[in-house]
């Protein structure tokens, strides 16, 4: 979190620019985020020169993209990270990949959802997402946790936790309706 | 696919999460560029989830990822990219299969589907209600197929124009209403003739949705489609 400036005007203003056509808006967009996509990727992707590749793909992809950025419908990094989960997210899932250990549990992450640096509105959504996700049973709540954090596919969560893919499946739908319901009624 | 509100928002709740399966992925994919509704739930289930992304860690990557991305960018400052959700979603689509035969120029290039009803066959056409055209364009070339509608027979002509097959798949043509995509067949160098679902609402423009997408020899193996949609376009009217 050593970027300052990575505010959402700022890359909202960003985008608009690779929407014409702008390579230097690009690039001021690629020193301030992907860091923080390069992070995400390789959390999913956790081979550093797959990972390399689906930076680049994104970056690629947000060049082409930028026009379409409606920011009614999200944060721009929000838009960020979710083109770059998609991009890892399909190359692992094509090519049927099997991830290495992790090193960390659902719990670990659901610490983290604290950071000071931002904006009221967007403290106030990690807090309820956090309230959310401590009312799911434990179980469930690091399937979906892992799953969205670390890429964990249904086979993976059902091999680590020893039970049928068909289980999961089950328990990251009640977790999943759960936090839905639980975040309906915080907003 | 069901039309079930609560199952769909869970299919797009586990897209999202990265659950689904490779098959399953591509096929809310296509779902997402044909359906508003499903494109919506997306959204709200990245909303929802998004501050888990606070939690992770930047990594500086290596300096060689910006000089590959500058030569990878296409076309560069020649012209402004596409601004349109739809074109976004189906030209992501087409980026997955970029490590395929088809350059992204290429496909840039026939990125349109015509649909017209009543173009064709011996039965007069009412000029007023019965001629409807749709193209989903990256800026006005020339269209990849013309699909022409014939809704006394329930039959639809499909005739390639512009558009070219990856080596070594198939093109399968999709009609999709409610999200639910249903199979048309596989579609060729020639012009076909293919028979709509019964219930095809085709007719009413914004009913329904042709795509095309990529699959292995001899179509999906699913009956979904399971591939990159290239190709989509609605009825309007003429």
């Amino acid at each position: 979190m050593n970027r300052p400036v990575r505010d959402d005007a700022t890359l909202s203003r960003l985008l608009a620019g690779i929407a014409s056509g702008d390579e230097q808006a690009l690039k001021s967009l690629y020193d301030l985020t992907a860091p923080k996509l390069y992070g995400l990727i390789l959390r999913i992707q956790r081979d550093r020169s797959a990972a390399e590749d689906v930076l680049q793909d994104v970056f690629v992809r947000v060049w082409q993209a930028a026009g379409s950025y409606d920011p009614a419908s999200g944060r721009p990094l929000a838009w960020l990270c979710a083109i770059a989960r998609n991009r890892a997210i399909d190359v692992v899932r094509r090519k049927g990949e099997v991830q290495g250990p992790v090193t960390e549990d659902g719990e670990d992450w659901v610490e983290r959802l604290a950071d000071p640096h931002d904006s009221e509105g967007a403290i106030l959504g990690r807090d309820a997402l956090k309230a959310c996700l401590g009312r799911l049973e434990a179980a469930q709540r690091d399937c979906v946790v892992l799953a969205y954090c670390e890429g964990y596919s249904r086979e993976e969560l059902a091999s680590r936790y020893d039970k049928p893919v068909n289980t999961i499946k089950t328990w990251l739908h009640r977790g999943l309706a759960t936090l839905r319901g639980c975040l309906e009624t915080a907003a | 696919m069901s039309a079930d509100p609560n199952e769909r928002d869970l299919r797009a709740a586990e897209y999202v999460l990265g659950t689904l399966s490779a098959s399953e992925r591509a096929a809310l994919d296509l779902e997402r560029a044909v359906d508003p509704a499903t494109e919506a739930a997306v959204r709200a289930w990245e909303r929802r989830l998004s501050p888990l992304d606070d939690t992770i860690q930047s990594v500086e990557p290596p300096e060689r990822v910006w000089q590959k991305i500058l030569r990878a960018l296409p076309g560069r400052s020649a012209s402004a990219p596409a601004n349109d959700n739809r074109i976004e979603a189906l030209s992501r689509q087409i980026r997955l299969w970029r490590g395929a035969a088809l350059t992204a120029g290429a496909l840039a290039a026939s990125l349109a589907l015509v649909v017209a009803l009543g173009r064709f066959g011996a039965p007069p056409v009412t000029p007023a209600d019965t001629r409807y055209v749709a193209v989903v364009s990256r800026g006005g070339e020339v269209p990849a197929f013309l699909v022409s509608v014939d809704l006394a027979a329930g039959t639809a002509q499909v005739r390639p124009v512009g558009a070219e097959t990856p080596a070594g798949h198939s093109l399968e043509l999709w009609y999709v209403e409610g999200g639910t995509p249903k199979t048309l067949g596989v579609i060729g160098a020639s012009a076909r003739k293919v028979a709509l679902p019964a219930d095809a609402k085709a007719a009413q423009p914004g009913a329904g949705l042709f795509a095309v997408s990529v699959e292995p020899p001899g179509g999906s193996p699913t009956g979904k489609p399971t591939g990159p949609v290239i190709y989509s376009g609605t009825l309007i009217k003429d």
